[in-house]
């Protein structure tokens, strides 16, 4: 066995070009195999970095009916299901949230979230100093608690000791902090699906849970989301019926704020919500390396059956020597998986670079992307690819050439035997399948790209070029109240509206495409709900008075807010398309009137004063949901919003990223513990909100690339060796008459016909495999014609510029010396 | 163009020099050689002689390094290569030591190669394949692949193969080579009865019992014509 290791090692350093293209291209297949199961380990198969994670469950509450599905819950709900739940050992409640980091430093906003005091001992994860909550940690005035992120540690503190037991000022209030949690510890995760995506941000820093009044009055409120750990044996489904019975108790104790809806809440495992929404796109990344592991493998194969050729006479000497036909195979599959191992380590290399490469790009799009690391399963996994690999591909040109014609293969110059009909076959098929698979692959990529393309087509009906984003959020100790909160945003906007090059300023609770939603119900002055029936409830906006101005949105009827929408004047909404349409389909929606009150209990009325064209705000992909404006001024009279979190909008006529200086400058001149966050334009945000989609046309596309590269270095290879196999053939027709086009013309039709097989043959694998991609695409079907025969296209072409330098060298060839080329 | 006063091939003074790690080797020193329409004519000479150089010039396979080659009248020596290629095809025909039939092309599509370069049509092409083919006696193999015929008739194909086009001359590299006597002397005698019939055989051999078949046998050594004479009858 050394013997035969020291003897492929020789051998393979004595041809440095032909080991350097196939370690070249096992690396690039094993390194994207390696990648792709990087990814599909840490995010699909690796528990999450929690005790015990599978009994960790989520609990989403529905109306179905008003197609409303896996909405958080309310501050009364939480308490109720926390009095009532039996199946889980604990339940934790958790909501989104922000800090202005004030004292010594820079202000800067650092997001975080407010948790119940539970929640770190139902992760069962233990912070590295300190600790977390005590259960009497919680509610209003005992909640000046935090704990923070072992990351957030390092950047403000330097990760001072310290640190614990000292106050630090977050919106302005002093909180203790009495615990670091582990830099690996993320909580909540950015989940997928979830109808808000609220939870994007990695939260630094964690504070008690504390209902405010209101809240706790508010049932219809929902804002929290709840995790529970299932009691030991305790099955989801068992949860589920329990869960089922307590929704139906709430529906029976509070008839008014279910009614109709299909109210009802579900358990959802936490890893499904977690990572569910990647498993079809890992899913396809995982069949396209397998498919570019399969053409370097043929790829592979057709160099080594070459090699083969070329070592016949050596193997005959064995063979003649005595050597058995195991021993012949083993030597030749030694050198199969030296090189395949070869490749594997530098897989790893390329799979680790890639990676890195993936975790700075794709940081917003992957939920758990930082904890994507090569680890010893991944090693394992690759060392058993790359094995695995070589014997296949080494065995094919293995069994080939074990038995030579010896008495042929002995003679001086004889003529070896697998460079018969039967090893061209070979090859030919080998090529053929490469092909196949390449074709596959680049469909797939070409209708991801064009479905891309569609959407970046797709008009969100603003526009977002030219436009900077800023977020800002006033802290309730200095901004108590709406009467401090509109003007501070009144002279904010007339500041930056003086800048230079400032077009129009506004400010929205909420932007389109940002993953945030916010939906109230709502009543119309007029329409008597059927009993049972429930109010409407659409997504709404608090928005000043310029906003559609900076978006260039149409203005379709009636009028725009104006500055003297102020809390004192009559309150009034705008409405876009799709709201008027689906309430006010005769067309008279102005001056109609809605409430956010009980209409039976001399509600105040808000009435609508102009209509504006639809906004995708969800996603560019789903159509424009009905939407209402409040007026930022009067949101809180209308419909108790605080608006102390807002999102600065400035349309620039210079690239607006010069503004975000003087933006920052203007505000901390004015209030200087003030930090703004999230400075980016809206073109960033907009790209940001197709960043998955893109994510997957990138990858799949450079699968795709590789695909087609290892095909064409395919092609060369076998017609390469097919104008050397057939150099007197060549000679022969060259005397016979044949001018270079004939030559030309017979080395490329045979190109072209291992590409019609090849094509044939995949267009066939095409139809199939493309279904799986059906969820992916906007705007083009799976089977798309045009983009089947485009790659068809590009393939001939391809395999055209791949035939074509063997192609021309056959024609270059001097018809004395082809002659003279032996049989 | 030929008339009856001028030779078919006209060498005069033909050198060819070969150059290898600066070495010249000289394969032919100042050759003079006609050969007139209908003759049969062997180059002999041993090992080395030049014969070979010869015949690829004559074949327009190679060109000479210096000196005129001129064939129907036309100086050709210095064509380029599509024009030499087109040439070839149409006024010589080859006829290889070692067959050089193609393997994966049928007899039939074997002797037809020649044809489809020169554009011809198809059913002109089914004629002459047709008739080359009868003409050698292996009609009846048409379909066969070469690897099915033994040496004798794979080389009685290429005669077919070279007969096809209606060449101006048949240029023959050891026609026998590669035969045992008794296939030997049948593609021999095949050569003869071509001759007979009017066709310009111009043949390169060893062995001085096949040269006798030729009306005139041309000496080559060590590159230069040693001796022009014709053969009795």
């Amino acid at each position: 066995m050394l013997n035969d290791l020291r003897f492929a090692l020789r051998s393979l350093l004595k041809t440095p070009a032909f080991t350097a293209i196939a370690v070249i291209t096992v690396a690039l297949a094993i390194g994207a195999n390696s990648a792709v199961f990087t990814l599909v380990n840490s995010l699909l198969i690796r528990p999450l970095p929690y005790r015990d994670a599978s009994r960790l469950v989520l609990i989403w509450e529905q109306f179905a009916t008003m197609g409303l599905e896996r909405i958080p819950v309310s501050a009364p709900e939480f308490l109720d299901y926390e009095k009532a739940i039996r199946s889980c050992e604990q339940i934790a409640a958790f909501d989104y949230t922000a800090f202005n980091v004030g004292g010594e430093g820079n202000p800067e906003r650092v997001s975080g979230a407010a948790v119940s005091p539970s929640l770190f001992p139902l992760l069962g994860v233990d912070p590295i100093a300190g600790r977390t909550f005590t259960l009497d940690e919680q509610g209003e005035g005992h909640d000046d608690r935090v704990v923070i992120s072992a990351r957030f540690w390092k950047r403000r503190f330097n990760s001072d000791p310290g640190l614990i037991g000292r106050t630090i000022l977050l919106n302005g209030r002093a909180f203790t902090v009495i615990g670091v949690m582990p830099a690996t510890f993320e909580f909540p995760i950015p989940l997928f699906g979830v109808q808000g995506n609220r939870f994007a941000e990695r939260v630094d820093i964690w504070k008690p849970i504390a209902f405010t009044k209101p809240e706790l009055e508010a049932r219809g409120s929902r804002s929290y989301g709840m995790i529970g750990r299932l009691r030991d044996g305790v099955s989801r489904a068992e949860a589920q019926g329990e869960i089922s019975t307590i929704t139906a108790e709430f529906i029976r104790s509070h008839p008014g704020n279910y009614d109709g809806g299909g109210f009802g809440a579900t358990v959802y495992p936490l890893r499904d919500q977690i990572v569910g929404g990647m498993r079809t796109g890992l899913g396809i990344l995982l069949g396209a390396v397998a498919f570019v592991l399969l053409i370097a493998c043929a790829n592979l194969a057709t160099m080594l059956l070459a090699r083969a050729t070329a070592r016949e006479r050596e193997v005959a000497i064995r063979v003649a020597l005595g050597a058995h036909t195991w021993r012949l195979l083993r030597q030749m599959l030694c050198e199969s998986v030296v090189l395949a191992l070869t490749g594997g380590a530098f897989g790893v290399l390329l799979s680790i670079w890639a990676l890195d490469l993936l975790k700075r790009v794709g940081a917003q799009t992957i939920p758990r992307l930082s904890q994507v690391t090569v680890d010893i399963p991944v090693l394992i996994f690759t060392a058993a690819v790359a094995i695995t690999t070589g014997v296949f591909f080494g065995l094919i040109p293995a069994l080939a050439s074990r038995k030579p014609e010896l008495t042929e293969a002995l003679k001086e110059g004889g003529r070896g035997s697998t460079s018969g009909a039967a090893s061209n076959r070979l090859r030919s098929s080998l090529v053929a399948a490469e092909i196949a698979l390449a074709l596959v692959l680049l469909v797939s990529a070409g209708l991801l790209m064009k479905s891309f393309a569609r959407l970046q087509e797709v008009s969100p009906g603003f526009n977002p070029h030219g436009v900077l984003t800023a977020e800002l959020s006033l802290p309730s100790l200095k901004y108590p109240d709406n009467k401090a909160i509109a003007p501070f945003f009144q002279e904010i906007i007339r500041r930056l509206a003086q800048l230079p090059g400032v077009q129009a300023v506004a400010c929205a609770d909420i932007l389109p495409l940002s993953g945030t939603n916010s939906d109230s119900s709502f009543d119309i002055e007029g329409k008597v709900l059927v009993k049972g029936q429930p109010s409407p409830d659409e997504e709404v906006r608090s928005v000043t008075p310029d906003y559609f101005r900076v978006l260039q949105t149409p203005l379709l009827k009636g009028r725009l807010f104006s500055n003297s929408d102020t809390s004192d004047a009559p309150l009034v909404a705008i409405i876009n398309e799709a709201f008027a349409h689906k309430y006010f389909p005769n067309g008279d929606a102005l001056g109609k009137r809605i409430t956010f009150d009980d209409p039976k209990k001399n509600p105040a009325w808000t009435t609508i004063v102009g209509i504006v064209g639809n906004i995708r705000h969800r996603a560019l992909d789903l159509d424009p949901e009905p939407e209402y404006y409040l007026p930022h001024a009067q949101s809180a009279v209308s419909s108790g919003r605080s608006g102390r979190n807002m999102i600065l909008v400035v349309r620039s006529a210079q690239d607006p990223r010069t503004l975000a200086a003087a933006i920052r400058r203007e505000v901390q001149t004015f209030d200087p513990d003030l930090p703004i966050a999230r400075v980016r334009t809206f073109d960033d945000l907009v790209s940001e909100s197709v960043a998955p989609r893109k994510l997957s046309v990138v990858l799949l596309g450079v699968f795709a690339g590789i695909a087609l590269l290892l095909a064409a270095v395919g092609i060369y290879g076998v017609i390469s060796y097919l104008v050397v196999q057939r150099t007197h053939e060549i000679g022969v027709r060259m005397a016979l008459g044949a001018q270079r086009r004939d030559v030309l013309t017979l080395v490329i039709n045979h190109a072209l016909k291992l590409v019609g097989i090849g094509t044939a043959a995949g267009l066939v694998l095409a139809l199939f495999a493309t279904r799986a991609l059906g969820a992916l695409l906007y705007q083009i079907g799976p089977f798309d014609l045009v983009t089947f025969a485009e790659v068809a296209l590009a393939l001939g072409l391809m395999a055209l510029l791949a035939s074509y330098i063997p192609a021309l060298r056959a024609t270059r060839s001097d018809p004395m010396i082809a002659l003279a080329h032996q049989q | 163009m030929n008339n009856g006063n001028t030779p078919l091939i006209q060498l005069q003074e033909v050198t060819k020099v070969f150059l290898t790690d600066e070495v010249e080797t000289h394969a032919l020193s100042g050759i003079y050689l006609d050969i007139r329409d209908g003759e049969y004519i062997s180059i002999a000479g041993p090992s080395g002689c030049g014969k070979s150089t010869l015949l690829s010039i004559l074949g327009l396979l190679d060109t000479p390094s210096g000196g005129s080659y001129s064939l129907k009248g036309t100086e050709v020596a210095n064509l380029s290569f599509p024009e030499r290629a087109r040439i070839r095809n149409r006024e010589i025909g080859f006829i290889f030591q070692s067959f050089n039939l193609i393997g994966d092309l049928t007899v039939y599509e074997n002797v037809e190669l020649p044809l489809t370069y020169r554009g011809m049509a198809a059913n002109d092409r089914k004629q002459a394949v047709t008739e080359a083919l009868e003409r050698v006696g292996m009609g009846h193999r048409a379909k066969h692949l070469p690897s099915q015929l033994s040496g004798g008739q794979q080389q009685r194909v290429a005669v077919a193969r070279a007969l096809a086009g209606k060449p101006a001359i048949l240029l023959a590299d050891e026609p026998t080579g590669n035969l045992d006597s008794r296939n030997g002397e049948a593609v021999m005698d095949l050569l003869r009865e071509l001759h007979a019939a009017g066709a310009t055989i111009c043949m390169v051999t060893h062995d001085a019992r096949f040269a006798q078949h030729a009306d005139r046998t041309v000496h080559l050594f060590d590159g230069r014509v040693v001796e022009d004479n014709l053969v009795a009858a």
